[in-house]
This record gives structure tokens, C-alpha cells and sequence, in this order.
């Protein structure tokens, strides 16, 4: 049903449905994840409290990537269809993506402080590697804002299909040579953590994706909403 | 036939620049002064710059190219060349590669001066040994900024503020090059040669140049896709 439709009720916006879903599903897995973090799970005997961020930290870390990933799909689904919807999808990733990242480089130097006693370690390929992951998807609104039209929207396509090349890239650079100070948590030999630890990781991880798709959804519906109010506005205009 | 047109395409940027000398000139005079900067700016007096050389000689590079891969494209942009070129039946891939391989020489250009002046300014000891492995590692590094920086600067020849936008998108892309090609030139150049170190950086450089080059083949086509 379009916003445009004369039946009655209120008319419905594409994606409303699903963005209340994944909102409720999000909100759910978040609230009880935070609490099983905080008052479940065993405490590190090494690093007591400030390890419990860990389950946000790294959450956050693969959801960020996720979204970028999805960007990247959207970019590449974009320059093969031209449709808008893509190009939303492809924005609004970005956008969390983004956020998560950000959140990823301060809950990284928030851990840093309290276990190695200082904000900013250069020598740890983690966070520096995050640091230049802000910087290439930063550099995708600064593209963004300075293109018009269907620029725009190709520009965008394939700066998110690039960004995310660079992204192993950064991942592996800063690593060739470096000595690993970051606590390695998951290794090819498996998960380093108990397993009530990671039980509560896997909902963590679980939690931030759903949040993403939430996050997702309200954006792209806001847009929708955007669209049908000013195609309202056109009707309202020319009757 | 695309090798003719590729290579009719570079003689193009090359006859320009060497008609005007206005490209490289300047880019060898500004990786100069950048070279002077870095030493004043570390505030030291220090004889022995040695440790520092690879993040010296790199972010000079990188600055550098920036400069001049953000003026490649003035003569399609100020003179309609693209317009021309775009309702020619070059494929969009060889313009790319043509242009990538401009870059590539111009930078190659400036680093004939730039590595034994390098050498010359910030290291005691035995470096001349290491210009050979740095001259590899500049080649692949070269590669990797020739094509971002085609892709990029093609990005921000139709944007607003262009000459502020093309530095703020192809800097980022640059830092795992910065991070390698300094990591390979310290490799061999900061100290007793650690070869397994510099061939780790150079195999990463030629892995950055393969991503690349299939991310620009994948999207080019895009760019011009007026």
C-alpha cells in the first residue's frame, strides 16, 4: 500500500513492517546480551572487569565489517541495475558502518588504558589498522556531498566497492612486520575463551548484527517516508 | 589494437609533459623541499637519520604523488581532451591503463632523484647496497599508486572542490603503500638487511597492485559513464 492510497487507515510506507521487526528483534538481543555480559558471565582472571568490553569491542569490530561488505554488494548491485534502492542501501551501511567503527577505535582505547595503561598504542596493528578504516569510509561522505545527481550515486557505488578492497589491505599491512600486542582471542586452532565466555560472545555478535539490520531498516524506511511525503507535497502542489 | 591506442595515449601525456616540464619539475622540487621539512620538522640536529629513512623517503613519495597524480588529469579537464576522448572508441580500460602508466613514469621520475638523495641527506652507513631491493619495492609500490590514484583522481574530476576532495579520498587508500613501502626500505636501509622482512612488504605491494587493478578494470567503466 502507498502512502497515496485513499483507503482507509493510516497509509503504510514500504519497510515499516520489517523495521519494527528487526527494531524489536535488535532491541531484545541487546538488552539481554548486556545483561548476560554483565552479570553472567564469568569474570577474566586476568584482566577482571574492563575484559567484559571485549564482547562489545569485538561485536562492534565484525559488525562494522558486515556492514561494509553490505555496501560493497549494494555498490556493486548499483552500477549493475542504476536503481536507487541500492544506492540508499549502499549510503546507509556506510553510515553505521561508520558509527561502528568509530565505537570500535574508542571501546578499543578505552581496553587499551586500562590494560596497558595508555590511550593509544601505534604499535598494535588492531586499532591502527581501525583508525585507517574511519579515515577511507570518512572520505566516503566528503565524495559523497561534493557530487550531484546520478554522480553521486555512481561515485558512491564504486568508492564503497574500492573501500572495501582496502580494507583486508589496511587489515594486512600493518600486520607483515608487526609484533602482536592485541590479545588474540580467536586463533586457527579455535576460540581462546571458556565456553559459557563465548557462549555470551556469540549473542554479543548476534546483538550488533541485529542492530545493524535494524539500524538498516529505520534509515532506509526514513528515506522511504522522505520520498512519499515529498511525492505527496508534488500531487498536493499540482491539484 | 588496444597496445596502439594504450600507448598512443601515453605518448600524449608524455609530449604534453615534455613540452611543458610543468609536472615533474615540480614534483621533484617539492619532494625536495618536503625531504628538508620532515628533517626540520623533527627537530633534531641529529647526524643519523638512518631509523627514520623508510617513513622519510615514503611520506615524501606520497605527498608527492598526490601533487602529481592531482594534475594528470588537467589537460583532459582544461582542454576537453576527455570529451574527445570519451565519443572516441578507446575503451575505457585503456584509458585507464594509459593513464596509470603516465603516473607510473612520473613517479618513477621523481624517485631517480629522490632515493639517492634520500641516501644522501638521512643515512650514515652502508645504504648504496640497498638501492637496488628499494628500487624494487618502489616499482611495485608504484604500480599500487598509479592505480588508485587513476581511479581516484578520476573520481574527483567531477566534484566540487576537487583538488581538496582527490587528496582526502586517495591518502587513505595510500597508507597500507606508505606503511609497506617504508617497512621494505627500513627493511634494507635502516640497519643489518632483514630480506624476509623486505619480501614479506613486497609481496604485499604486489598484492595491493592485483586487488587494485581488478577493482579499477571492475569499475572504470563506471566513472566515464556520462
Amino acid at each position: 500500500m502507498t502512502p497515496s492510497s485513499t483507503t482507509d487507515g493510516p497509509a503504510r510506507i514500504p519497510g515499516q513492517r520489517a523495521a519494527v521487526i528487526w527494531g524489536t528483534i535488535a532491541t531484545i538481543l541487546v538488552v539481554a546480551s548486556t545483561i548476560g555480559v554483565f552479570l553472567i558471565a564469568p569474570e577474566d582472571a586476568d584482566q577482571g572487569i574492563i575484559q567484559r568490553i571485549f564482547y562489545f569491542h569485538v561485536a562492534i569490530a565484525i559488525a562494522s565489517l558486515v556492514a561494509f561488505a553490505v555496501a560493497c554488494v549494494a555498490g556493486i548491485l548499483y552500477l549493475r541495475t542504476r536503481s536507487e534502492r541500492w544506492d540508499d542501501v549502499g549510503e546507509a551501511s556506510i553510515r553505521i558502518g561508520l558509527l561502528f567503527s568509530v565505537l570500535v577505535v574508542i571501546t578499543g582505547s578505552i581496553w587499551a588504558k586500562a590494560s596497558w595503561g595508555t590511550w593509544w598504542v601505534w604499535s598494535d596493528p588492531r586499532l591502527v589498522t581501525y583508525l585507517i578504516v574511519v579515515l577511507v569510509y570518512a572520505a566516503y561522505f566528503v565524495l559523497r556531498s561534493s557530487a550531484e545527481d546520478d554522480r553521486k550515486m555512481r561515485y558512491s557505488a564504486i568508492y564503497a566497492i574500492a573501500g572495501f578492497a582496502s580494507v583486508p589491505l589496511s587489515f594486512y599491512s600493518v600486520r607483515v612486520a608487526e609484533s602482536f600486542v592485541h590479545p588474540v582471542v580467536f586463533t586457527s586452532s579455535g576460540a581462546n575463551m571458556p565456553g559459557t565466555m563465548l557462549w555470551w560472545f556469540v549473542m554479543s555478535q548476534v546483538a550488533m548484527i541485529a542492530l545493524f539490520i535494524a539500524l538498516l531498516e529505520v534509515d532506509l524506511l526514513g528515506r522511504r517516508s522522505e520520498r512519499a511525503l515529498r511525492r505527496l507535497a508534488m500531487r498536493l502542489e499540482s491539484a | 589494437m588496444r597496445g596502439r591506442q594504450m600507448m598512443a595515449l601515453v605518448r600524449k601525456d608524455l609530449r604534453l609533459e615534455l613540452r611543458t616540464r610543468e609536472t615533474i619539475v615540480a614534483m621533484v622540487l617539492f619532494a625536495i623541499v618536503m625531504l628538508a621539512i620532515l628533517q626540520f620538522g623533527f627537530g633534531t640536529r641529529d647526524d643519523d637519520l638512518t631509523r627514520f629513512v623508510g617513513g622519510l623517503m615514503w611520506v615524501t613519495l606520497a605527498f608527492t604523488a598526490v601533487l602529481g597524480v592531482g594534475r594528470s588529469y588537467v589537460a583532459e579537464r582544461e582542454q576537453r581532451v576527455l570529451d574527445g576522448l570519451l565519443v572516441s572508441p578507446v575503451p575505457r580500460t585503456v584509458m585507464l591503463g594509459a593513464k596509470a602508466i603516465a603516473i607510473f613514469l612520473y613517479m618513477t621520475a621523481v624517485e631517480v632523484v629522490v632515493i639517492p638523495l634520500v641516501g644522501i641527506f638521512f643515512v650514515k652507513g652502508p645504504y648504496w647496497d640497498a638501492i637496488g631491493w628499494i628500487a624494487i619495492a618502489a616499482v611495485l609500490a608504484n604500480t599500487c599508486i598509479a592505480l588508485s590514484g587513476t581511479l581516484f583522481s578520476g573520481l574527483a574530476l567531477f566534484t566540487r572542490a576537487r583538488d581538496l576532495i582527490f587528496p582526502v579520498l586517495f591518502l587513505p587508500a595510500l597508507v597500507p603503500v606508505v606503511i609497506a613501502g617504508a617497512g621494505a626500505t627500513h627493511a634494507v636501509a635502516g640497519g643489518p638487511h632483514d630480506m624476509s622482512e623486505w619480501r614479506g612488504y613486497c609481496l604485499f605491494l604486489l598484492a595491493y597492485a592485483i586487488l587494485f587493478s581488478l577493482v579499477c578494470v571492475a569499475t572504470y567503466d563506471a566513472v566515464f559513464d556520462d
